[in-house]
């Protein structure tokens, strides 16, 4: 009871303290009253999700290309690296090369009809939004020059030269950049991986598309020569990449930084705890508010608690 | 029975264990010189004039099984005729040696494969039969080959690794002597393809042709067993796959010596410009290939010069590579550090009521 009350002492000296900082410290949302930006501090969450963040289906899809990933990753990576000792026990596991390779084929298949998936939902969803007139860009993976500004506030943030994280939405421009690089990485190693299963009909397509118009290039080289060279060098260092990318910056953003620490459940229950929405996904918090009732009630009766703290404090 | 009778008896018996006894497991290797009395000891060596440790040990289990068990020592040592002998001249594989050819019925030898080998492009004569470059470095016999050993067809057959005892009693309804048939059984099905593996073949032809100091004297620019491995072929040779293409199926025409390779100049050559759109088309490998897929680079290397493809696209793939991860790291680690110290500020904020 005592640990209680200190903690809403200290949040009602931060809101007394923070009031005068910055006009943009409170956001001011109709039923509910100013919400301070730091609110998130101070807010319980269950760390299984309070709030919806993902359908089923981007649920289903996430988990799909996870798991395939991870397989085409591990049949993968020991081919391309087979002159190092491990590359051998890695591959033994799977039964030998022309097994792994049957795997990391059926895996890939896997991986592209679920990314078909994803474009027919993501798609499909933007159409039925645009015929009932609910369609948001901001609240889309669309990225805005809005997203430049969040990150300069918020590397100013990291810097200590800001008090406060920008109000971002619901996609900041960490997950926009990531989404597009994942776009782009899909392509590649599945056109490249196309390159390599069906050598001869890529051959025969680039010579008689790209070659036709440009017969001749990188001296003695015919561009669809060129472009098929290209296709098979793409598909190993673009997936080193992706898995470099995935295990450094992916992995560290989602599950391993201070607070999300060990695992992250919104790719299991597509739900956000209510503490990591407030501070990165402010706005789409605040829209939040206004859709769900119960949330709207949670945000007033904290409020009103620290409100109390506050007067009894200064009175 | 007389007690004589008895004695005799058990003394053949025990001449008959200490026979089995003392008698090898297998029995057809061809040590009719007795050699093995001296070089089965697994410590037998000497160190030579050049001061190189030389292992004279003969593993006769090992030797059974290669392909040279039925020749006599004597066969390609025929410098060895008394024993204990002085040190041996090295081996020359184009001598007779005692195996007849069935076929006919002629002592044995390996002349014919140094026929072929001197029209190819590893021979060091030139075409008008004068001495090229830097002789010394063209291989011989024994540069490429050692004593391989027989590998079976049922390696090859998804069926139980060895010989096959359906596949013998087959033999057995002509052929009577069983060291006969295992003989012949191994020969036959182990010619019927390579008797090593592509991963090894590779390495045959790395001694050479990844070595840059030989690479260099003779013009050629291409470190081609490190290439090779840079290719999916390559990369499945590495774990011992079988059925993937080695050095030998794109540059030796199919139906010919191996050792007949000519340069990829000669216009006779698998991989001439004229014919290298054949060789994925191999009734083995892609059936239904079109030239086009031969234009694939099978030896691209990192170099600017070799490969201007490979070399640009793999400086813009590491930078691509450092140019993301570096500051989407640099932001990770910034973000971790702010969690870490919430309350640092490097500039104090003014106050609005200050």
């Amino acid at each position: 009871m005592a640990s209680s009350s200190r903690v809403v002492t200290k949040i009602a000296a931060i809101f007394s303290k923070s009031r005068s900082d910055n006009e943009d410290y409170f956001t001011e949302v109709e039923g509910v009253g100013r919400i301070p930006r730091d609110i998130y501090k101070h807010v319980t969450s269950n760390p299984f999700g309070d709030l919806p963040r993902y359908s089923p289906h981007i649920v289903t899809q996430h988990f799909i290309i996870f798991v395939t990933f991870l397989i085409l990753a591990a049949t993968g990576v020991p081919i391309y690296f087979s002159d190092l000792f491990w590359a051998h026990y890695v591959i033994g596991l799977f039964g030998g090369i022309d097994l792994a390779r049957q795997i990391h084929r059926i895996a890939a298949m896997v991986m592209m009809a679920a990314s078909a998936y994803h474009l027919v939902t993501v798609i499909g969803g933007t159409i039925s939004k645009l015929i009932k007139k609910e369609f948001d860009i901001k609240r889309t993976q669309i990225p805005r020059v809005k997203d430049l500004f969040d990150l300069i506030h918020d590397f100013r943030y990291f810097l200590g030269l800001e008090p406060y994280r920008p109000k971002m939405e619901k996609f900041m421009y960490k997950q926009k950049l990531h989404y597009l690089a994942i776009l782009y990485g899909s392509f590649v190693l599945m056109a490249a991986g196309s390159a390599l299963v069906f050598p001869d009909s890529l051959a025969k397509l680039f010579s008689e598309t790209i070659g036709k118009v440009w017969p001749q290039a990188m001296g003695s080289e015919s561009v669809s020569t060129f472009f098929q060279d290209l296709a098979r060098l793409m598909h190993a260092d673009e997936a080193v990449m992706a898995l470099i990318v995935l295990a450094f910056w992916h992995w560290t953003n989602v599950h391993f930084v201070p607070g999300r620490f060990p695992v992250q459940w919104t790719f299991l229950t597509g739900r956000i705890t209510r503490e990591h929405q407030i501070e990165e996904h402010f706005l789409e918090y605040i829209r939040n508010l206004k859709e769900i009732p119960a949330e709207r009630e949670y945000m007033r009766n904290l409020l009103q608690q620290i409100e109390s703290e506050s007067l009894q404090q200064e009175g | 029975m007389p007690k004589a009778a008895c004695r005799f008896l058990v003394t053949l018996w025990g001449f008959i264990c200490l026979f089995l006894i003392c008698a090898p497991s297998v029995s057809f290797c061809a040590d009719i010189g007795n050699c093995l009395l001296c070089h089965k000891y697994p410590g037998l060596s000497r160190v030579d004039e050049n001061g190189k440790l030389r292992l004279l040990y003969i593993n006769e289990a090992i030797f059974n099984t290669s392909m040279h068990a039925k020749v006599k020592c004597e066969g390609c040592h025929p410098d060895i005729q008394k024993i204990p002998h002085d040190p041996a001249k090295k081996v020359d594989c184009l001598i007779q040696c005692h195996i007849v050819e069935p076929s006919s019925e002629q002592k044995f030898s390996h002349k014919d494969v140094a026929e072929f080998l001197k029209k190819s492009v590893h021979s060091p004569l030139d075409a008008d039969g004068k001495p090229k470059p830097f002789p010394e470095d063209f291989p011989d016999c024994k540069k490429c080959h050692d004593n391989p050993l027989y590998r079976p067809m049922s390696f090859n057959k998804m069926m139980l690794p060895g010989i096959s005892v359906t596949a013998l009693g087959r033999c057995r309804v002509c052929h009577k002597k069983d060291d006969f048939i295992y003989q012949f059984y191994n020969h036959v099905t182990t010619r019927l393809r390579r008797s090593r593996n592509p991963k090894n073949i590779a390495e045959s032809c790395a001694r050479c042709h990844d070595n840059p100091i030989l690479m260099k004297r003779h013009n050629l620019s291409t470190k081609a067993v490190y290439s090779y491995g840079e290719s999916f072929h390559g990369k499945a040779a590495t774990f011992l796959d079988e059925r993937i293409p080695d050095c030998l199926d794109c540059h030796v025409n199919p139906g010919e010596s191996v050792h007949q390779m000519l340069g990829y100049k000669n216009p006779q050559s698998a991989v001439s410009a004229q014919n290298k759109g054949r060789i994925c088309a191999n009734a083995e490998c892609h059936p239904s290939a079109t030239p086009k897929m031969a234009e694939y680079k099978v030896h691209a290397e990192f170099n600017l010069n070799q490969s201007p493809v490979r070399y640009y696209f793999t400086v813009f793939f590491i930078a691509l590579t450092g140019g993301t991860l570096l500051p989407l790291m640099g932001i990770i680690f910034l973000d971790c550090l702010r969690r870490l110290f919430p309350n640092t500020v490097l500039i104090q904020r003014k106050k609005k009521h200050e």
